[in-house]
């Protein structure tokens, strides 16, 4: 599975590293003193990495949570965060903003959780109540068959009504909506997208068969779900695509059943964007002409607008208008 | 190109002969052996002198992240885990000087052993570690890898250890290591294979020489400003990338030679639409 299995010297000692030494033990390890000193070498291929991933097993230390993003929805949300306990994911979207943001393709999975915890304790004393992002920079539910983080999560959660928290994946792993029961505080977030784009950019991704299937499994179970089309792509040649694919998709999902939905356009900060045209030098998506507003590179506004409209026209048939949240 | 850093003529020498290296007589420097694709530098012993061989080599032969760079060469161990003569892949050079670790990325050679390296800035005898420890030791690596990372990718980097003692340095045969790296030079091809195999497999763009001419020619002979030769460029590799031929778009204007800047920029605008065709 993993190339190497990088360890820092400090996290042998927490359960994580035991159960993946136990799990994984034909995988080469190599023992280290940061996570920072394998993640962040220069002249790392991320495309050859992408390939042959390792796994580097690191304590986080100083910052555990971190304020959302302008460029990410905050669903209304006035105390909106984010944490990270992977960096990295295992799926390979070309249009990901993970490429131009770390050096590496390498995952990195942090060990000490109740060190998170506790992070979320001190940030929930202080804010009341808190919309916590935690599977922004990477895929949880798809991990979860190799480090099953919500299981570890599940009780804080569920101990802590105020701190909700959205857990973002394009995963069909259906394991952890058949094993736990649903939490008020618990958002499970899909993302979707026509078979044509997941095709085109989303490698290694499931089907959106798969992606309904589990999305079904999660509602049937009773679970919070929220739909997210992000990021949408202003493509010509993809405007017939989304209007069916909208209409698809509230016809194999009861729109009863979710929570609501987000909708946002492809866009990155443009130091990300610029990274990532050198490190995918053949893709068109990057080699394409965007539109720079502040430090945000998108399509331009009148645009946006037009595909906007007529897609929230299909999709204001199928879920109130004030359940759906664009950015 | 692969470059092959050895420290001693004697781990060079089976190399030479089975890659067919001839000596490049006009360096004087240091030893040099090429043939059109490998080239071989005897560094002397030392982290310092491998840094300023292979500098001196990715200097003289151009170097890109996608060539290769190899360290071959003897290892002490201070443990019995493997026999004499047993060929380890590096994944981790600890500078036993700096305390700095030093990780190339090792995608090739799934069979062979991979082990962690010391290196020392002398060689180290069985007295001076515990016994049997599990250590590897050499003398180059930290110096190979630090000057290696500025050049290429990371899994580019190549130290192919072979272990020549287990920590006595004063016992060992010439002959004997040469016959134990003349027995691992056809591994050390297929090291060399594999890797190439890795980097043609990864899809960069480029332009072929032959395209980057015509950019050149028509920039010069419509005296296109810097900027508008930036949106040739891009306007190209979107076509290309389309599966477009730019050579195809750009035919009809390879002979015009513009007059003024203005008509230069009338033609720009011809290329950029005749760009945006379909099947042309």
């Amino acid at each position: 599975m993993f190339n190497t299995i990088y360890i820092e010297e400090k996290a042998y000692e927490y359960h994580i590293t035991r159960q993946l030494l136990h799990k994984y033990v034909d995988s080469e390890v190599v023992t280290i003193r940061h996570y920072k000193d394998v993640f962040n070498r220069p002249k790392q291929n991320l495309a050859v990495q992408k390939r042959y991933p390792s796994l580097i097993l690191a304590v986080k230390d100083g910052q555990f949570l971190y304020e959302g993003p302008v460029v990410c929805q905050s669903f209304d949300h006035p105390n909106f965060y984010y944490t990270s306990f992977l960096l990295n994911c295992v799926f390979d979207c070309e249009y990901c903003f993970l490429q131009g943001m770390y050096p590496s393709a390498n995952i990195v999975a942090f060990v000490n959780v109740e060190d998170f915890k506790e992070a979320m304790k001190d940030l929930l004393h202080s804010r009341k109540k808190v919309f916590l992002a935690v599977s922004y920079d990477t895929d949880l539910i798809a991990f979860h068959n190799i480090i099953p983080y919500l299981q570890y999560f599940y009780d804080f959660f569920a101990s802590h009504p105020d701190m909700l928290a959205e857990v973002r994946t394009k995963s069909a792993n259906q394991a952890f909506y058949n094993d736990y029961q649903p939490l008020k505080n618990l958002i499970i977030a899909f993302t979707l997208a026509p078979d044509e784009i997941i095709k085109k950019y989303e490698r290694h991704t499931p089907s959106l068969k798969s992606r309904i299937n589990a999305v079904k499994a999660a509602t049937a179970r009773g679970f919070s779900v929220r739909i997210c089309f992000d990021p949408v792509f202003a493509d010509p040649e993809m405007e017939d695509a989304y209007k069916e694919f909208y209409h698809h998709v509230f016809t194999q999902i009861d729109p009863g059943s979710i929570l609501d939905v987000g909708y946002g356009f492809f866009r990155m900060p443009v130091d990300f964007f610029k990274r990532i045209e050198k490190v995918r030098s053949s893709s068109l998506l990057y080699a394409k002409e965007y539109f720079v507003k502040g430090n945000v590179v998108s399509y331009p506004e009148p645009v946006m607008e037009r595909i906007k409209t007529e897609h929230l026209e299909i999709l204001e048939k199928y879920i109130k208008k004030e359940k759906i949240f664009t950015l | 190109m692969v470059l092959l850093v050895t420290a001693l003529m004697a781990e060079a020498v089976p190399l030479i002969e089975y890659f067919k290296l001839k000596k490049d007589m006009g360096i004087h420097a240091y030893a040099v052996y090429r043939n059109s694709d490998i080239a071989l530098i005897v560094s002397g012993v030392g982290k310092i002198r491998s840094a300023a061989a292979l500098a001196y080599l990715c200097a003289l032969y151009h170097v890109t992240e996608k060539d290769i760079l190899m360290n071959i060469g003897f290892c002490g161990s201070g443990s019995r885990k493997h026999p004499l003569g047993t060929l380890l892949l590096i994944n981790k050079i600890t500078d036993m000087d700096t305390g700095k670790d030093y990780y190339p990325d090792v995608f090739c050679g799934r069979d062979f052993p991979k082990e962690s390296l010391r290196c020392y800035s002398r060689a180290v005898r069985e007295d001076d570690v515990s016994q049997g420890t599990d250590i590897f030791c050499d003398m180059e690596s930290s110096g190979f890898i630090e000057t290696a990372k500025k050049f290429v990718y990371a899994h580019n980097i190549v130290i192919l250890k072979i272990i020549s003692d287990y920590l006595e340095p004063h016992y060992l045969n010439q002959e004997l290591l040469k016959n134990y790296i003349r027995e691992h030079v056809p591994m050390v091809e297929s090291i060399i294979n594999e890797l190439k195999h890795l980097n043609d497999s990864t899809c960069e763009f480029s332009f072929t020489e032959e395209e980057k001419k015509a950019f050149n020619d028509i920039c010069r002979n419509l005296h296109f400003s810097s900027s508008m030769e930036n949106m040739l460029l891009k306007e190209m590799k979107i076509a290309k990338l389309k599966g477009m031929e730019p050579l195809n778009i750009l035919r009809p204007f390879m002979e015009i030679k513009a007059c003024s800047k203005a008509e230069g920029k009338k033609l720009f605008e011809e290329i950029k639409q005749r760009s945006k065709l379909e099947n042309v």
